[in-house]
C-alpha cells in the first residue's frame, strides 16, 4: 500500500481521485490549495504526489519545484494533473521535474496504471541505490 | 380606520398642495427616493435570502449526490473488466431515491455530473453520461429547451451538449439563427460538436453574423473536437449571402489547408468589398497560392490600403521569386511607411540567394530610412 497526497483545489475531483485510489487499495491524504500541501508534505512521507497546476497560494509547478530541490523527498513520485494542455506548461513541468503529465479531462484507469508504473520505477531505483550503497 | 386614513391622506394633500413649487418638487423626489431604497433593499433581501437557502439545500443535497456518483460509477466493480457500458447496470434501489424526482435536487445533479464529465473521460466519463440518460435526466434538459427565457434554453443546450446527447435540427437550427447572440453562440457551438454528419449545416440558414468572439470560441471548438467531419468550406464561400460566414469560412480554409478551395477564393479578388479582398488575400497568402500572384500583381495599383499590404504580406508567404522586381520597386518609392516595410519583409521572407543579394543591393542603393526598415525587418525577434 502506498502513500499518496492529491493537491487539487476543485473539491469534485479531490473527493473523485481520492475514492479512485482509495479503492485500488492506496492511503490517501488531500490537500486543497499550495499552503496546505506544503503543510503535509512538510509533515509526512508520500510515495506519489498528484498536484493540479492552477491553484491558491501556491501553483503546482511551485510543488514540482520545491520537491525536487528538497534533498530528503526529491525521490518522490509526482504526477502533474491538470487542464493546462499548452507544450509550455507541460514542457516546464518535465523540466522542473515531474514524472508524469495528465490533461483533463483525465481517464481514471490510465492514472492508476501510471501511479503503479511509477511506484513500481520508483522502487527499483531504490533497489538500485541501495545495492550501490 | 379607513375613513380615518383616508381622511389624513386627503388633508395631507390639501396642505401639500398649499405649498410653493420648489418645496413640492423636492418632496416629491425625497417620496420617490425613499420608495425607490425600499423597493431596492426589499429586492436584494430577497435575493440573500433565495441564494441561501439555495445553498443550504446545495450543502443538504451534494453528500448524497456525490455519495450516489462515487457508488455508482466511480467505484462501479464493472469499470475495467471489458463489459459494455450499455450493459451495465446501476443498482435501481439507489436511483429510485424520493429525493431525485425533486425539480431543484435533479438540477444539481445535473451539474454535478457536468463537472465530473469535465474531469473524467473514458469509461467513468461514459458511465457519468449512462447515470444521466438512466435518471431520465436528458427530459429535463429538453423541457428547458421549451422554456421561454433564454437563459434557461443556453443552460439546456449546454447540458445536453457536455452530456453528448443528440438534438434534433427541428429543435437547434433555429437557435443556431436567434436573435439573441449568447443564445445563438451556444447553439452553434453545441450544432458542431454534436452534428455527425454536417456540423456546419447551419451555415446554411444563418443570416445572423458571426461575432469576432464566436468565430474564435467555435475555432476552438472545431479545432478541438475530436472526429469533426471537416467538409470543403470553398462551398460557403462561393455561395453565402452572409458575409462574416464568408470571413470565417476563408480562415477555415486556411487553417485545414483547403487548397482545393483557391479557385473559389480567388473569385472573391473581384468582389467589391474590400474588407472580403483583404481576408481572401490573407487567405490566398497562407495557402501559398502562387497561381494567385500573378491576378494579385495586376489588381494590386486599383486598391485600397489594407488589400495592397495584404497583397504584399501574400507575396511575402508565396514567395515564389517572380515579382521580386515588383517588391523591389515598391520598396524603393513608394511613400507609404507600411507599404515599405511590408515589401522589405516580403523580400526577405523569400529567404533565397538571390533575394538575399537584393536585400544587400537595397542596404546599399537606399537611404538611411528605408535601411532602418530592413534592419528591422531582418531581426527574428521582432515580428511586427
Amino acid at each position: 500500500m502506498s502513500n499518496i497526497l492529491v493537491i487539487e483545489d476543485d473539491d469534485i475531483m479531490l473527493k473523485a481521485i481520492r475514492n479512485i485510489l482509495r479503492k485500488d487499495g492506496h492511503e490517501v491524504l488531500t490537500a486543497k490549495d499550495g499552503k496546505e500541501a506544503f503543510e503535509k508534505l512538510d509533515n509526512e512521507q508520500y510515495d506519489v504526489v498528484i498536484t493540479d497546476l492552477m491553484m491558491p497560494y501556491a501553483n503546482g509547478l511551485e510543488v514540482v519545484s520545491r520537491l525536487r530541490a528538497n534533498t530528503e523527498k526529491r525521490h518522490v513520485g509526482i504526477i502533474v494533473c491538470s487542464s493546462v494542455g499548452n507544450e509550455e506548461t507541460i514542457t516546464e513541468a518535465f523540466r522542473l521535474g515531474a514524472d508524469d503529465y495528465l490533461k483533463k479531462p483525465i481517464m481514471a484507469g490510465e492514472l492508476m496504471i501510471r501511479i503503479r508504473k511509477l511506484l513500481a520505477n520508483r522502487s527499483s531505483n531504490l533497489k538500485l541505490v541501495t545495492k550501490k550503497k | 380606520m379607513w375613513k380615518d386614513l383616508v381622511d389624513l391622506l386627503f388633508q395631507a394633500y390639501e396642505q401639500f398642495s398649499l405649498l410653493p413649487l420648489f418645496i413640492e418638487i423636492a418632496l416629491a423626489f425625497i417620496v420617490i427616493a425613499i420608495v425607490a431604497t425600499i423597493v431596492a433593499y426589499g429586492v436584494i433581501m430577497y435575493k440573500r435570502y433565495r441564494s441561501y437557502v439555495h445553498e443550504k439545500r446545495v450543502a443538504f443535497i451534494s453528500p448524497i449526490i456525490e455519495e450516489l456518483i462515487t457508488e455508482q460509477v466511480l467505484l462501479n466493480e464493472n469499470l475495467g473488466k471489458d463489459v459494455l457500458i450499455e450493459e451495465i447496470e446501476f443498482d435501481q434501489a439507489a436511483l429510485a431515491n424520493k429525493v431525485y424526482k425533486k425539480p431543484f435536487v435533479r438540477q444539481i445533479l445535473i451539474d454535478t455530473l457536468i463537472q465530473y464529465r469535465k474531469n473524467f473521460r473514458g469509461e467513468v466519463g461514459d458511465l457519468l453520461r449512462k447515470l444521466y440518460i438512466d435518471m431520465d435526466l436528458q427530459k429535463d434538459s429538453f423541457a428547458k429547451m421549451k422554456s421561454m427565457r433564454w437563459e434557461r434554453k443556453i443552460k439546456a443546450v449546454v447540458e445536453l451538449t457536455q452530456m453528448d446527447i443528440s438534438i434534433s435540427d427541428v429543435t437547434i437550427l433555429p437557435l443556431t439563427n436567434s436573435t439573441n447572440p449568447s443564445l445563438r453562440a451556444a447553439a452553434r457551438n453545441a450544432y458542431i460538436q454534436l452534428s455527425k454528419n454536417e456540423p456546419f449545416k447551419f451555415f446554411d440558414i444563418a443570416t445572423e453574423p458571426l461575432l469576432p468572439w464566436d468565430q474564435l470560441e467555435m475555432f476552438k471548438i472545431i479545432t478541438t473536437t475530436k472526429d469533426i467531419a471537416i467538409p470543403n468550406f470553398s462551398r460557403w464561400v462561393s455561395y453565402s449571402s452572409n458575409k462574416s460566414v464568408v470571413s470565417f469560412c476563408l480562415k477555415l480554409i486556411a487553417h485545414y489547408d483547403q487548397q482545393s478551395a483557391i479557385p473559389a477564393v480567388m473569385e472573391l479578388l473581384n468582389n467589391k468589398d474590400h474588407y472580403f479582398r483583404a481576408d481572401a488575400i490573407a487567405c490566398l497568402g497562407k495557402l501559398s497560392a502562387e497561381v494567385a500572384e500573378e491576378k494579385m500583381v495586376r489588381i494590386y495599383n486599383h486598391q485600397p490600403l489594407n488589400c495592397q499590404i495584404e497583397i504584399l504580406k501574400a507575396m511575402g508567404s508565396i514567395a515564389s521569386g517572380k515579382y521580386l522586381e515588383f517588391l523591389k520597386t515598391e520598396f524603393l518609392y513608394s511613400s507609404n511607411f507600411d507599404i515599405r516595410m511590408n515589401a522589405a519583409r516580403a523580400i526577405i521572407r523569400h529567404n533565397t540567394q538571390h533575394s538575399r543579394l537584393l536585400v544587400e543591393e537595397l542596404m546599399e542603393m537606399t537611404h538611411e530610412e528605408n535601411q532602418l526598415i530592413i534592419k528591422h525587418c531582418l531581426n527574428p525577434l521582432i515580428k511586427y
